[in-house]
């Protein structure tokens, strides 16, 4: 008796065939919803527009138009000092709780984990609704700091200015930028600390020569997609911002859709990306270790 | 346990940090009772009346059926694109192996403003497909991303020897994924779907300027922010808030709870 | 029936290359049916690749594989009457202990009444009795080790392929279960082919045994032979730690030892044919070495060397010694004797007749 035979034969070809058939779809998906759309951004970039009809041409007119508008300059640098802003913002507050949730929450810390992230999950539109709930000029904080007495008339700030829009991103970000700190600090061996402080290394010295660039790996990625993220958000921006300040995001969006002027919202749209793949060329090196430790 | 130890500060620090995560959805969900018709503090009387009289809306409810109807959609498009795609490069050789990750990753990273205009440009050369298809469309390929890179990582963590296993016991491609490797990621599966779903029922912008005159319930909120908003949005926000929270919460403790279980293994 | 080979599993030249390094180089066996055979040999030197080519894992850069004298290149695992018991077991975390044995019947189709009348009967084979319904993440690393053992033989496959199967347990159940795979194997008088780098394992349960180094078959004899004719100095030195000199073979069949002051007589078979002036090494047993103050009478062959340490392991002692040039001996003799002092000089001796040659 030979089981062999029982068992029934499949063609080779088709046995050879199977990996590239599990590839291909997701592959072409990608390439027709992802990388056309990105390819046809750069494309339209070039071309001209005259009295609203799109005209294929070649021409870096659209490139040099941004260069002349201050307008778009302004909206320009506001978005990246917002982003790097935010991004320093939310290194500084992710970093104790990363470290408390790796080192110091025992069994807990999947939990806690969980729970950082689970607000990032909630539609951004609804997030932003209810910051306006609290930003708003009779909105919580004003109403409980007028209570208090803390202020007399409302501040009125806290909306529709760069600093709503900073408070709605780095609250968008903030979990974002656990995740990889979270990895990065779990991987530092308390040996390690331990061993700095026999050496009488202080608290502080332990700190700054050990857990930080030990940590530094998590702190550049989160940095990075928090500048990334940030750079291009558009939700939280027209939102919370206002319209007295535009950030770069709603000028192309204003182009775009407004304005009708695809070529010319296409070529800043070009400049957003040039900057954050120029953001994510220069971090690669620590995607990769990072990636690397936490085996992703 | 290490000594670097912080005393209170660092509980306390991050009591804070959950205040503030938690913040807005405590306030989004205590001014869904509010009866006032502009809400605010001080709340003076509650009611329950903003939740029936979101229900009762019809465009309302109904912009949230298409975000379920449509999301649903995405989540299954993306996952099946993604589960087979997600085995073969965790387990097979693959050539140019970085150039195929870098085209999975790409969305995650690309802003999706950049996404949404080139979609519409290159929906002009179909613009039958504006409105509910684009926006499955448009939001499978960015959750598929998302899907693929969970999973891959899911099936690198797979054993191997129990695919030989099977196999050498007699079953075939087909039949080992069947009765072996389904069943054992079949959870991680549901939370990628779920995890999917919620991504896709959430986002905004690339719907926004794909969905002609289709309404999700994002682009719903969306408008009313622009005008007087009624509380019934906050009722109908706090509703899907807290579903969204328990159905992420419980994906990824699923997921959680999984890895640790292979570990232990 | 047609004529069927005697082979259940034929390798001719079968080699296993990735990148610019060979795993399996040229390798050629012929494994008779129901012969226990296992393969032997150091970590990273090609055992589990072997392994994997006859069950389909792995396919061979060159070379064929025949299972009942039929290759079975084209054949995925699933279509070859192979059967292995992995390493971590690979039990299905997800189907009951009766569900895993029966696993691979079922891929077979065979009818349910059959199954379940076979999966009882393999629970009995390895006393597993009752335990048909217990979860595997409940079973005990022996009891897992059994489920796995059982789930492979209950196909009765042409070929059972063990890969470090006993290598996750201790010392005391692994004993117990080379006995019990001993039995089966006998019983059922299936064809094993087992992977191991415990040479008393390998001595202990097979038939034949393969010795591999660096992806080559070094030599594929019976335990005693591998014991008393080594075929090269790496087996002699793998299998039993045997002591070895560099020697030369002088006129007249005399052997002279570079290092020792020895020369020895010996016969045609003990030479092997080889002829005046070839480089050899002496293989010296520990065991054949006798130490003391004065030599036996019929230990032909005699050193003198200082005594450098001695180990007690239970009924062996083990004495290590040097030679005035440096070269270090190794003998193993019975507890009960005296045991010689350390730093004093003794006399290392043995019979001549017990030496064997090996190319040098
Ligand atoms: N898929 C592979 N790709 C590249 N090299 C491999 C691969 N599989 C095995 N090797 C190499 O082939 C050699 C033999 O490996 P193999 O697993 O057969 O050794 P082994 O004798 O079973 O060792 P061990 O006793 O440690 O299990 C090793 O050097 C290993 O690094
Ligand atoms: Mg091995």
């Amino acid at each position: 008796m030979s089981a062999a035979h029982d068992i029934p034969r499949r063609r080779p070809l088709l046995r050879a065939a199977l990996p590239a058939a599990g590839l291909l779809p997701l592959v072409l998906w990608q390439i027709v919803f992802f990388v056309v759309p990105v390819a046809l951004i750069f494309g339209v970039s070039v071309w001209r527009t005259q009295s609203y009809r799109l005209i294929p041409a070649f021409t870096f007119d659209n490139y040099i138009a941004i260069f002349a508008r201050p307008a778009i300059w302004r909206a320009l640098l506001l978005s990246v000092e917002t982003a790097a802003f935010v991004t320093v913002a939310c290194a500084v507050l992710a970093f104790p709780v990363a470290y408390f949730i790796a080192k110091k929450a025992g069994r807990w810390r999947g939990l806690l984990l969980v729970a950082v992230i689970a607000p990032f999950w909630i539609s951004i539109v609804m997030r932003v609704a209810a910051w306006r709930l609290l930003l708003g000029e009779r909105g919580v904080i004003n109403q409980v700091a007028m209570t208090l007495g803390l202020t007399d008339a409302p501040m009125s700030f806290l909306l529709y200015s760069p600093v709503s829009t900073a408070i709605g991103l780095i609250y968008a970000y903030l979990p974002l930028y656990v995740l990889p700190l979270y990895a990065a600090i779990s991987n530092i061996h308390d040996n390690w600390i331990e061993a700095a402080l026999d050496l009488n290394a202080s608290p502080a010295r332990t700190f700054f020569e050990v857990i930080l660039p030990l940590s530094a790996p998590g702190l550049v990625v989160g940095a990075v997609f928090c500048f990334v993220f940030g750079l291009g958000e558009f939700v939280t921006p027209a939102l919370l911002g206002g319209g007295k300040q535009l950030m770069f995001s709603q000028v192309i969006q204003d182009e775009f859709q407004r304005r009708l002027d695809w070529p010319s919202g296409a070529a800043m749209a070009v400049v957003l990306l040039v900057l954050v793949f120029a953001a994510l060329a220069l971090s690669m090196k620590w995607i990769r270790r990072a990636s690397g430790e936490t085996g992703l | 346990m290490n000594r670097l130890s912080f005393g209170w500060t660092l509980p306390a620090y991050s009591v804070l940090l959950y205040a503030f995560l938690y913040l807005p959805i405590v306030v989004i969900v205590l001014f869904a009772f509010d009866a006032k018709a502009i809400p605010g503090l001080p709340i003076d009387a509650f009611t329950t009346d903003w939740f029936s009289a979101s229900l009762g809306d019809t465009r309302l409810v109904g912009s949230l059926l298409t975000s379920i109807r449509l999301a649903l959609m995405a989540a299954v498009l993306s996952t099946a694109l993604a589960m087979p795609a997600a085995m073969v490069l965790a387990w097979r050789p693959v050539r140019m192996k970085s150039l195929v990750l870098c085209l999975v990753l790409g969305p995650v990273v690309l802003p999706q403003l950049v996404l949404g205009l080139g979609l519409v440009v290159l929906f002009r050369a179909a613009p039958d497909l504006i409105g509910a298809p684009a926006i499955v469309l448009a939001h499978t390929t960015m959750t598929s991303s998302y899907a693929t890179l969970m999973l891959y990582s899911r099936f690198l963590g797979f054993r191997r020897s129990y695919i030989e296993a099977a196999m050498n016991l007699g079953a075939d491609e087909f039949t080992t994924f069947r009765e072996v490797v389904l069943p054992l990621v079949a959870p991680s599966l549901i939370a990628v779907l779920l995890l999917a779903f919620t991504d896709a029922f959430g986002e905004f912008v690339v719907a926004w300027f794909l969905a002609g005159f289709t309404e999700t319930l994002p682009i719903a909120i969306w408008t009313s922010l622009r005008q007087v908003i009624s509380p019934k949005i906050y009722a109908l926000s706090a509703l899907v808030i807290l579903v969204t929270l328990f159905v992420s919460v419980s994906a990824q403790v699923w997921i959680l709870g999984q890895s640790r279980r292979e570990c232990e293994s | 029936m047609t004529e069927r080979s005697p082979n259940a599993v034929e390798l001719r030249a079968v080699s296993k290359v990735y990148g610019a390094s060979a795993a399996v180089r040229d390798v050629s066996m012929e494994i008779a049916r129901g012969a226990f055979v296992t393969i032997l040999g150091p970590s990273g030197c090609g055992k589990s690749t072997l392994l994997r080519m006859i069950s389909g894992f792995v396919t061979p850069s060159s070379g064929d594989v025949l299972i009942d004298g039929v290759s079975v290149l084209g054949a995925a695992p699933y279509e070859r009457d192979t059967a292995m018991v992995f390493q971590d077991y690979a039990l299905f975390p997800h189907r009951t202990v009766a569900q895993n044995l029966a696993f691979g019947l079922r891929m077979r189709r065979i009818a349910k009444d059959e199954i379940a009348r076979r999966v009882e009967a393999m629970l009995e084979l390895v006393n597993l009795r009752g335990f048909g319904d217990r979860r595997v993440s409940q079973m005990s690393g022996g009891q897992a080790q059994r489920v796995a053992l059982g789930r492979a033989l209950i196909v009765r496959p042409a070929v059972l392929l063990l890969d470090e199967p006993l290598g996750a347990l201790d010392l005391k159940l692994r004993k117990q279960m080379q006995a019990e795979l001993k039995t089966i194997h006998r019983d059922l008088g299936l064809t094993f082919v087992a992977v191991t780098h415990d040479q008393e394992e390998a001595l202990t349960l097979s038939d034949r045994i393969a010795v591999m180094n660096g992806g080559a078959l070094e030599q594929f004899d019976t335990p005693e032979n591998l014991y008393r004719r080594p075929a090269t100095r790496f087996v002699a030195d793998f299998v039993g730690n045997a002591n070895l000199f560099d020697a030369r073979i002088g006129g007249g069949g005399r052997v002279a030892a570079d290092s020792l002051p020895l020369t020895l007589d010996l016969s045609a078979a003990q030479r092997g044919g080889r002829g005046e002036g070839t480089r050899v090494a002496l293989v010296v047993r520990p065991e054949t070495i006798a130490v003391g103050a004065a030599a036996p009478a019929h230990h032909d062959c005699r050193v003198e060397a200082r005594v450098d340490e001695i180990m007690f392991s239970g009924a062996v002692q083990q004495i290590t010694g040097h030679l005035p040039d440096g070269t270090r001996l190794t003998a193993h003799q019975s507890a009960a004797l005296p045991a010689p002092e350390r730093g004093a000089t003794a006399i290392f001796s043995w019979p001549g007749q017990s030496v064997w040659l090996v190319d040098g």
